[in-house]
């Protein structure tokens, strides 16, 4: 995916990103202070917003083959199962019960799977965001801050699971973090953002 | 008491007006529901010229006094006007014809306001699920289900209650336009109060129900509030 001249105005973010490409097939940090833009950069890559103006090539890839986790997920009105097989359904994928089981039993999940989702603590909400995202194995993953409400333990998991699918799939990351030291050993390649640029 | 209560609802009159009441409420909240749904969302998701402007002619209209409608109606259905030619005046039809302008901004007003609120976060969810327009649209509908539902109660209690339209389109004719509030306002005016007290006992009854359903949705809500 490249990235150029793209331009994006709200508030007081000031988003110019002059050119930048995200290599396929690794896992990319995002790191920067507050307000940099750096959500408004995913929100761009998504489509949920649009620029002012600039370009984003995303050779080949679909919107549907991209995902977004946002540090504040949506979960529907429905249990945590419902809410983890969505993107699977309205695909019409097959649903790997044993997989997915497997990956609610990992994060903790499993258990409350029939609890309603509107009831979670807010870690549990970026645990079901998060198997959500990567159940249906898109191509390219953009998580937004989602290890934010994370215990330690939570973490590496989160860790482990994106390396596993990394792996397995050959999928791209693009990871927003304050977290850069225990994130660093994750990334294989970081992107520092300052005042809406790429420095 | 329960002889009277029997002597009330098994007189001819009542159960006819009981039974238009119902009629006309269900038939003029249905339409509006769909019209009202319908409006509100496609104001949500669409940008023109003059948006604010009719989105304030549409809270405008939420608080019309009804007989105002009721007069609009009449002068259009009446045998001169534009819509004489359909003989709806004084019909169950032309009452419903009033109901539906009368409930249908309030239910699309509703509608609108929760979809602002609401509508840009799904939006949002269903494209990072990769949803095509259908299935957002669907989403958005099942979504907002608590708050539909809700604004379609609201609309029914509106239709239930109403009596300047009605009054003004219907006639108020025996056995053939004549409503439950309606008919209590005739009863009163002849000074027969048991009827007209029964028949106020059952809209009250049917207010409860109608609050108790209502309660359930908010319920629903603050749970969500949640997230």
């Amino acid at each position: 995916m490249r990235i150029t001249e793209l331009r994006k105005k709200i508030g007081k973010t000031d988003l110019y990103i002059k050119d930048l490409k995200i290599e396929s097939g690794l896992i990319h940090g995002l790191v920067g202070p507050n307000g940099c833009g750096k959500t408004t950069l995913l929100k761009l890559i998504m489509g949920i917003t649009g620029p002012d103006s600039g370009h984003i090539d995303y050779e080949g890839l679909k919107p549907s083959d991209i995902t977004m986790m946002s540090q504040r997920p949506y979960l529907m009105h429905a249990n945590v199962y419902d809410n983890i097989v969505y993107p699977l359904k309205i695909r019409g994928m097959k649903i790997d019960q044993s997989e997915i089981d497997c990956l609610m039993e990992r994060t903790g999940l499993l258990q409350i799977k029939d609890q309603y989702a509107g009831s979670l603590s807010s870690g549990e909400r970026q645990k079901l965001s998060f198997l959500r995202a990567v159940v249906f194995r898109p191509k390219m993953i953009l998580m937004d801050e989602t290890m934010s409400n994370l215990d330690q333990d939570s973490e590496e998991l989160f860790k482990e699971i994106i390396r596993e699918r990394h792996d397995e799939d050959g999928s791209t990351w693009l990871i927003v973090s304050h977290q850069w030291d225990a994130m660093n050993e994750l990334f294989d390649k970081v992107h520092h953002m300052d005042k809406g640029r790429i420095v | 008491m329960l002889e009277w209560l029997r002597g009330v609802f098994t007189d001819p009159a009542v159960l006819s007006a009981i039974k238009v009441t119902f009629e006309m409420a269900f038939a003029s909240t249905l339409i509006s529901a769909v019209l009202g749904v319908i409006i509100g969302l496609w104001l949500q998701n669409h940008e023109f010229a003059g948006k604010r402007v009719v989105v304030r002619v549409n809270r405008t209209l939420m608080g019309v006094p009804p007989v105002v409608i009721g007069l609009l109606v009449y002068m259009l259905t009446m045998r001169g006007g534009p819509l004489g030619p359909l003989a709806l005046l004084f019909t169950v039809k032309g009452m419903i014809l009033a109901q539906v302008l009368i409930i249908t901004p309030i239910i699309s007003g509703m509608v609108f306001s929760y979809a602002e609120s609401a509508v840009p976060a799904i939006r949002a969810f269903a494209k990072t699920m990769g949803a095509d327009k259908r299935q957002t649209d669907r989403l958005i509908l099942s979504e907002l289900r608590n708050e539909i539902y809700f604004c379609i109660i609201t609309g029914f209690g509106r239709a239930i209650s109403e009596v300047g339209s009605v009054m003004l389109v219907g006639g108020n004719i025996k056995g053939h336009t004549r409503t439950m509030t309606t008919m209590i306002s005739l009863l009163k005016s002849q000074g027969i109060y048991s009827e007209g007290i029964g028949l106020g006992l059952l809209l009250l009854v049917m207010a409860f129900i109608l609050q108790t359903l209502s309660d359930s949705v908010r319920k629903e809500q603050i749970r969500d509030e949640n997230y």
